[in-house]
């Protein structure tokens, strides 16, 4: 065969590396080797972004490059505009402030919650264009498919003159944002709180930074993990034990991730005590995927908790973290080392399984946490929250979800939501359709922002009982089970009496008596630690809150 | 930090509450400008036979909101943004400089005569607490009677909400909603049927009278009534004062809208501390105060740093 089509002209193939280049000469000026001078990082940025960029600009729902997002605000419209924002999280009053000033166009991020009314009016007005809504590992994984940013926004604690960079306990998605940049001849630009002679370690190499500048202060971090267990009711405290016996007890859960809510804190500070007394430690909750909850501190001091490997760091927990090297995942200097795409993947493929809090749940399981009039988008959980169809290796508990002798069987991921029946203002939680519904259309979304598909959701777990729905394939029967748990919403009003019974008798629910749980004993005297200074103590005071969780 | 203030419609007015404004010169200057404006004494305004008229009341919302507002202009604090509930909205646009004092004056006595005058006895509104708007609007829609029409209508917070309408309507909507979930449900002592399609013609009579006045372009954000943006454009202004009468007020978006926009202090111009009230409740991390509350002095201190 004859090659006839060959191309007159030489095609260049580094056209993004000449680009990078000229843009890297474009600030030549006015920069100091790799170091922006604080107060020209308005001029900086408005010579290394060009209009239309495809921008990511690191904001989570923990740490914040917020000296960045506040300098991105100031550069001029007429010289950067119609930028395409990537973000996981839309948290500041900036983030939305550059759609407003005409500096960018267009979105695609995880979790807008802290502006979940403001971007919600913004896409009904027509003020910024909403490329989709995703979870975190799909966000990360379209940085380097569809996604790849032009500039990649970062923050870290600390660099040195090289641009080596010490992200510590918050590393969080840092170096996921930077790689897809720095390796596609994008520009890295990271703020930091102080330039040092030497790293306590190097996190990210400088190989893959261009710029650094050191901000007008330390990045915003949100202490979003510390739950104050003065806050935890006796209907949870009902729940965790329900959990404990009917879910972790029965399946040999090992392995897994809890959520933000009270009801799975109440959970963690009941290992020490309830959990204890059945006689389970060792055999229950010893590898987690977690950030360092400061509730999680009486399990892992009793000797329960085998590993944690976070997401994010979390304020206050430092200190007890280095010093419980066994437990979490350390740097050679000692401190913690977090990465959320890492936590995030692990979470999805590697735990038994995943309990979160809903607030709306349909009567075939498919739950959201949205209201309406906001989008606040998913973050991690949906990642975590269904039965991942890659997973291969087996655990008793993922083997247990087994109901079929097909030889081609398999085992399932444990997906359990929490639910009190009703919200406050006598909301019912259980409702004959989603206001997820609404916020489609009010955004106009693509899909129905569902945070956790009824398909994937193994237990529901209420103040009534547990409806194992991962024994029946059949949706009038699930629909049953749900019903018999959802107390006297719409949905339990379908249940009657002779159909719970017969669901208890085949197992497919159980109430807390079956489960060998007086209601009556469901107190707040169970939980290990009962406020923060009580977690304090039992850390030995290594665990230093921030200070509005102090009482003393 | 960033600061909005709030300026509070009706319910917040008491007898003599034009005599606990701050002691200023800006106060007493506004004072005999509102008595010259109006041909009245300013006692006749704010006792207890004048507060019984919608007009008056108006008249004393905007005088004593706008006046303690002009003392910290004069100080040089302006807040980041402002906000009115009902008829505050006329206050808050005259504090961002889109109406003066005397065209806002005329406005709401014009208003306040507009909406003595579409309504006979026999309407008014109530609150319920402990149901949400989906939840009411269900009810109200379920139990709608053409003749004695009831509306959903302020949303003050997501679990307190009012109803304006007839009387009759709103007594049996009541006697539904406390056997069906609402925690409180009671008529309040207003005499108009406020922020319902029963006041579509008086909306309508003050989009002619706005319409004559050059409105100036905010110089402060406002955060609105009726759909709870931030308007930075004088017309948008005038829709929302204009529609507002007739259309419920959005104010815990509104508010939520501040919060979400980064403010965290919020000060209540006189009279009352009902909005600063409400901030607080709904936001954990926001510091409010009110000026019929706090010292003026201290929130001036605040302001500052």
């Amino acid at each position: 065969m004859v090659m006839t089509n060959i191309p007159k002209e030489k095609r260049s193939w580094t056209t993004r590396l000449e680009a990078k280049k000229e843009r890297l000469e474009s600030v030549k000026g006015l920069v100091d080797g790799v170091i922006i001078p604080t107060n020209r990082i308005v001029d900086a940025l408005e010579l290394l972004i060009r209009p239309g960029d495809r921008v990511v600009l690191e904001g989570n729902n923990q740490k914040q490059a917020s000296f960045l997002s506040q300098s991105l605000v100031q550069v001029d419209p007429r010289k950067v505009h119609d930028l395409h924002m990537i973000m996981s999280s839309i948290s500041r009053p900036e983030h939305l402030d550059i759609f407003e000033e005409g500096i960018a166009r267009k979105i695609d991020f995880s979790y807008a919650g802290p502006q979940s009314l403001r971007i919600a009016q913004m896409i009904e007005d027509g003020k910024i264009e909403l490329g989709d809504l995703h979870t975190y590992i799909e966000l990360y994984g379209r940085l380097f498919i569809d996604l790849i940013p032009s500039v990649a926004l970062v923050a870290a604690d600390k660099a040195d003159r090289h641009g080596n960079l010490y992200t510590g306990p918050n590393t969080e998605e840092t170096p996921t944002l930077v790689e897809a940049a720095a390796f596609r001849d994008g520009i890295v630009i990271a703020q930091v709180n102080e330039i040092v002679d030497e790293l306590p370690r190097v996190d990210i190499p400088s190989s893959w930074v261009d710029f650094i500048v050191v901000a007008d202060k330390p990045y915003e971090l949100e202490p979003l993990f510390t739950r104050d267990p003065r806050h935890i009711t006796d209907i949870q405290i009902l729940q965790a034990m329900m959990v404990i016996r009917g879910i972790y007890e029965k399946h040999g859960v090992k392995s897994l991730n809890h959520g933000i809510g009270f009801n799975t804190a109440a959970i963690e500070l009941l290992l020490p005590t309830y959990a204890a007394s059945l006689g389970l430690k060792g055999k229950i909750c010893t590898n987690w995927v977690l950030n360092p909850h400061p509730t999680l501190i009486p399990a892992i001091e009793s000797g329960w908790v085998e590993s944690v490997h976070c997401f994010g760091g979390e304020l206050g927990m430092e200190k007890y973290v280095e010093a419980r090297r066994d437990i979490f995942f350390t740097g050679k200097d000692g401190s913690l080392r977090s990465n959320r795409t890492l936590a995030q993947l692990a979470g999805q493929y590697a735990v038994d399984l995943f309990i979160g809090s809903t607030l709306q749940m349909d009567g075939l399981g498919n739950s959201s946490t949205v209201t309406k009039g906001r989008v606040a988008g998913y973050g991690g959980a949906p990642n975590m929250g269904h039965d991942p169809g890659g997973r291969r290796h087996s655990t008793e508990a993922w083997y247990n979800m087994m109901t079929s002798d097909d030889p081609l069987a398999r085992g399932k991921k444990l997906v359990v939501q929490v639910a009190e029946t009703f919200q406050e203002a006598n909301k019912p939680v259980f409702v004959e359709s989603l206001d997820a519904i609404s916020v489609k259309d009010q955004a106009k979304l693509a899909v129905a922002p569902v945070m956790i598909y009824g398909e994937d959701v193994t237990h529901v777990v209420t103040e009534e009982g547990i409806a194992y729905l991962y024994k029946s394939d059949s949706i009038s029967e699930r629909r049953e089970m749900i019903a018999s748990v959802a107390g006297v919403t719409p949905i339990g009003m379908e249940s009657n009496p002779k159909t719970v019974e017969r669901l208890r008798q085949q197992g497919l629910i159980a109430m807390p008596e079956d489960l060998g749980i007086r209601r009556s004993d469901a107190k707040r005297s169970l939980l290990a630690a009962k406020n923060i200074d009580e977690l304090v103590q039992w850390s030995g005071g290594l665990y230093t809150p921030p200070a509005k969780f102090r009482s003393w | 930090m960033k600061s909005a203030f709030l300026f509070p419609g009706q319910g917040s007015q008491y007898v003599g509450m034009l005599n606990d404004l701050p002691h200023d010169p800006v106060v007493k200057q506004i004072l005999e400008e509102s008595s010259d404006l109006l041909h009245l004494p300013i006692e006749s305004l704010h006792n207890d036979k004048a507060l019984s008229t919608t007009k008056a009341v108006q008249q004393c919302l905007l005088i004593a909101s706008v006046s303690t507002y002009k003392v910290f202009e004069k100080n040089g604090l302006t807040p980041s943004f402002v906000a009115g509930h009902s008829v505050g909205a006329f206050g808050a646009a005259v504090a961002s400089g889109v109406l003066t004092f005397e065209e806002a004056l005329k406005l709401v006595s014009l208003r306040g005569e507009l909406m003595e005058r579409t309504c006979d006895k026999g309407f008014g509104m109530a609150v319920v607490l402990g149901l949400d708007e989906d939840r009411l609007l269900e009810i109200v829609t379920q139990l709608f009677n053409v003749d004695e029409p009831v509306y959903v209508s302020n949303r003050n917070s997501p679990t307190q909400i009012t109803l304006s309408g007839s009387l009759k309507g709103l007594e049996r909507v009541l006697e539904y909603v406390k056997k069906h979930g609402a925690i409180s449900a009671h008529l309040l002592n207003v005499s108009t049927p406020s922020h319902c399609p029963l006041f579509k013609n008086v909306s309508e009579e003050l989009l002619v009278e706005l319409n004559k006045l050059d409105l100036k372009r905010p110089k402060i954000p406002i955060s609105s009534n009726v759909n709870s943006r931030l308007l930075r454009q004088a017309d948008a202004v005038k829709e929302d004062l204009a529609k507002s009468i007739c259309y419920p007020v959005r104010w815990h978006d509104a508010v939520n809208l501040l919060y979400e926009t980064g403010t965290r202090l919020f000060i209540e111009m006189p009279p009352g501390d009902v909005l600063s009230k409400l901030a607080n409740q709904a936001f954990s991390d926001v510091r409010t105060m009110a000026i019929t509350k706090n010292d003026i002095e201290d929130c001036f201190y605040v302001m500052s740093n």
